[in-house]
């Protein structure tokens, strides 16, 4: 079958939660947050460049573009202190998508799975938004989230509350929390592409539950488990499917559980001046999925001004239970999907960044730049995967930062 | 032969026994670090300073708390690697300027395990009072300080009058009043 | 296991947990807790869980959109533990 030729907006859906919103995710708001309210307003700017390698033309359809997705994305963040004990955070993102994106897959010779991308597309763009209060006690701190993403096919509304209790003269830390999401999505060009639905909607919900240790001066270790739920349409609508012959839309189940933990570990090495980063993350979810994720940084002071952090991350995930690159019959649930996103693969990045804080009179800096570069392949995979996805990415992405508090 | 049944019935209990053993291990476990974990009897308002001599930070002489009997004194615990410490200093400063250097005094205590670390700061943001150097931490201990930064407010009898857990911006104004309060008592 | 085995396991769980519980009580707590001033070393700006947030939200946001597995919160207690 021929490449499409679709004005198909790129990117869309590539970035999009498959169940809940990003910024719904509990803990995001609250990463790497001091114990007390902010005293100075904090203005943090960052740019980062996102792009993925060309597919192999051996892995695609003939006739089908190889050039793949561009992202630029702008962020900016507001510390604003309000009292002694409150404090408020803003952000807001905006990125600018362009290139191509896998459609489906196809059986080409021999039965080789072969990819058909969308054609060249104009230029996407998506903003989000988010907010958070903060309030602070002696020991603990309570937080509320709001947020809202856009896109020119999607409306994602989220939310969430979490809290943080000490004990032990802060030495134990127990936090938890919820969040939702709320998504309505609709399609671009229904007309010309018959097979996506006209109007979606889509709900996420998330608790999380960790607990963090001091283990002693110069160590500590935490570890948090979450449920996710995603009901609705979750399926991707520009998505399609290859089954006996014919394209039909990409249709996953409408409900899905899923349960991951995530244990860190920050241990310092005085005789070197720098510090161990350990963490793993096991997921599970009912559709089939498991994955591992383990990422090792090593954080290196030089003259107390700067840490140069090299790291490394490995990525393995099995298949969704309704997944296969293309299908020779109809499924007995109905059920199909051949994203790349649900295939058995693994991943290994590396990256390495730079970080530096400083002050000039009454401002204090924080500038920070990084490079990360991630291959995807089944070879990585934890078990044998016996016919890999012609989909799967790896890119580089290349950001910085800076932040002036006063 | 013995009863199996009477055999067997034993044999539960024995597993129930030790499974509420197990139990009773961990809970008083867990009671005894969260017992454990409180800390030493601190100082509280109302009861007198501890009374202390320490090297003075930067190697020049010796901070006595005994040697201001008589003002009121506004004790410090700090050091230069907690951002609300650093950020009290020039703040303390200003209030030592509002009052007579007869009535009121203002001592500190660094905790900073390197000393010179505390000393680039000072070098920096000056402060016209003493600091006392204290690295192995034996004055916060003595004093139960219980958050980074705490300072104590010492009558001109040498009794606590109240304990400042914490610096936030708008605790200035509330420090000001009290020791205006506890020198017009006077 | 043998019954002999088995007392003798049993005695010394019951040993070892009167130990930690009387050593828990009456010394100090298992897990010494670190002192508020003696939080230097995690206060350091490499001990931090994400020493710069808007990194670790774009790499999230990227990896959330390649892969299945989602979730990961987390990022509250250590550091100078202030005020």
């Amino acid at each position: 079958m021929a490449a499409t030729e679709g004005k198909r907006k790129a990117g869309s859906t590539a970035l999009r939660a498959l169940t809940s919103g990003a910024l719904a995710l509990p803990g995001l708001a609250g990463s790497a947050r001091a114990d007390s309210a902010a005293e100075l307003f904090a203005l943090e700017y960052a740019f980062s460049w996102y792009q993925e390698d060309d597919i192999d033309s051996s892995l695609v359809a003939p006739g089908s573009a190889t050039e793949r997705m561009k992202i630029q994305s702008h962020q900016i963040h507001i510390d604003k202190p309000w009292s002694g004990r409150v404090d408020l955070d803003f952000d807001l993102m905006q990125e600018v998508m362009s290139g191509a994106s896998p459609i489906f897959v196809e059986p080409g010779p021999g039965g080789k799975p072969q990819q058909v991308m969308s054609g060249a597309t104009i230029q996407e763009q998506r903003t989000d938004i988010s907010s958070a209060v903060n309030f602070y006690f002696d020991t603990g701190r309570i937080t509320g989230t709001g947020g809202v993403s856009t896109e020119n096919d999607y409306l994602a509304l989220s939310g969430g509350l979490e809290g943080v209790k000490h004990f032990n003269q802060k030495n134990t830390s127990l936090s938890m929390g919820a969040g939702f999401s709320l998504d309505t999505i609709k399609p671009v060009d229904t007309d010309e592409f018959p097979l996506r639905p006209e109007k979606e909607n889509r709900e996420g919900y998330d608790v999380f539950v960790g607990i963090s240790q001091i283990i002693n001066e110069f160590a500590i270790v935490e570890s948090t488990v979450s449920y996710q739920r995603g009901s609705g349409y979750l399926s991707d609508p520009y998505k399609e499917v290859f089954v006996g012959g014919n394209r039909v839309a990409d249709s996953r189940p409408e409900a899905r559980n899923g349960f991951s933990w995530l244990t860190r570990y920050r241990h310092h090495v005085d005789l070197l001046k720098g510090s161990v980063h350990a963490d793993y993350r096991l997921y599970l979810d009912d559709w089939g999925i498991t994955s591992h994720t383990l990422e090792l940084a090593w954080a290196q002071s030089l003259w107390d001004v700067v840490q140069i952090i090299p790291s490394v991350r490995y990525y393995t995930q099995s298949q969704a239970n309704f997944y296969a690159p293309y299908f020779d019959q109809a499924t007995d649930d109905g059920y199909a999907s051949s994203d790349y996103r649900l295939s058995p693969f693994g991943a290994i990045s590396w990256g390495v960044r730079a970080e530096t804080q400083f002050p000039t009179g009454q401002i204090q800096w924080r500038g920070r730049i990084s490079y990360e570069r991630y291959d995807s392949g089944a070879s990585y995979a934890i078990g044998k995967v016996a016919t890999p996805n012609p989909g799967l990415v790896s890119f580089n992405v290349i950001s910085f930062s800076l932040m002036g508090a006063f | 032969m013995s009863n199996p049944q009477l055999v067997r019935m034993q044999a539960r209990k024995s597993d129930v026994e030790q499974n509420a053993r197990r139990v009773l291990c961990v809970l008083l476990s867990v009671l005894g670090v969260m017992l454990g974990a409180a800390s030493a009897v601190a100082v509280d308002e109302g009861e007198p300073a501890p009374v202390f001599e320490a090297p003075a930070l930067g190697g020049h002489g010796i901070v006595s708390l005994d040697d201001h009997r008589g003002k009121v004194i506004y004790l410090d615990f700090w050091a230069s690697w907690c951002p609300p410490c650093l950020e009290s200093l020039p703040q303390i400063e200003k209030l030592r300027g509002a009052f007579s250097e007869d009535e009121f005094q203002v001592l500190a205590v660094n905790v900073d395990s390197k000393p010179e670390n505390a000393l680039k700061f000072l070098k920096r943001n000056p402060v016209g009072y003493p600091s006392a150097s204290d690295p192995k931490g034996v004055l916060p201990k003595r004093y139960g300080v219980s958050t980074m930064p705490t300072s104590y407010l010492i009558d001109q009898r040498g009794i606590v009058r109240y304990v400042q857990s914490g610096f936030r911006r708008q605790d200035i104004d509330e420090l000001h009043s009290r020791i205006k309060k506890m020198l017009e008592q006077e | 296991m043998s019954t002999r085995w088995r007392g003798l396991a049993r005695g010394a769980s019951l040993l070892l947990c009167s130990a930690v519980a009387l050593c828990s009580l009456g010394c100090k707590s298992l897990l010494t807790p670190v002192s508020p001033w003696e939080r230097e070393t995690l206060s350091r700006p490499d001990m931090a869980w994400e020493s710069d947030r808007m990194l670790s939200s774009i790499r999230s946001h990227v990896f959330y959109s390649k892969e299945a597995a989602r979730g990961g919160a987390g990022g509250s207690g250590g550091g100078c533990g202030c005020n």
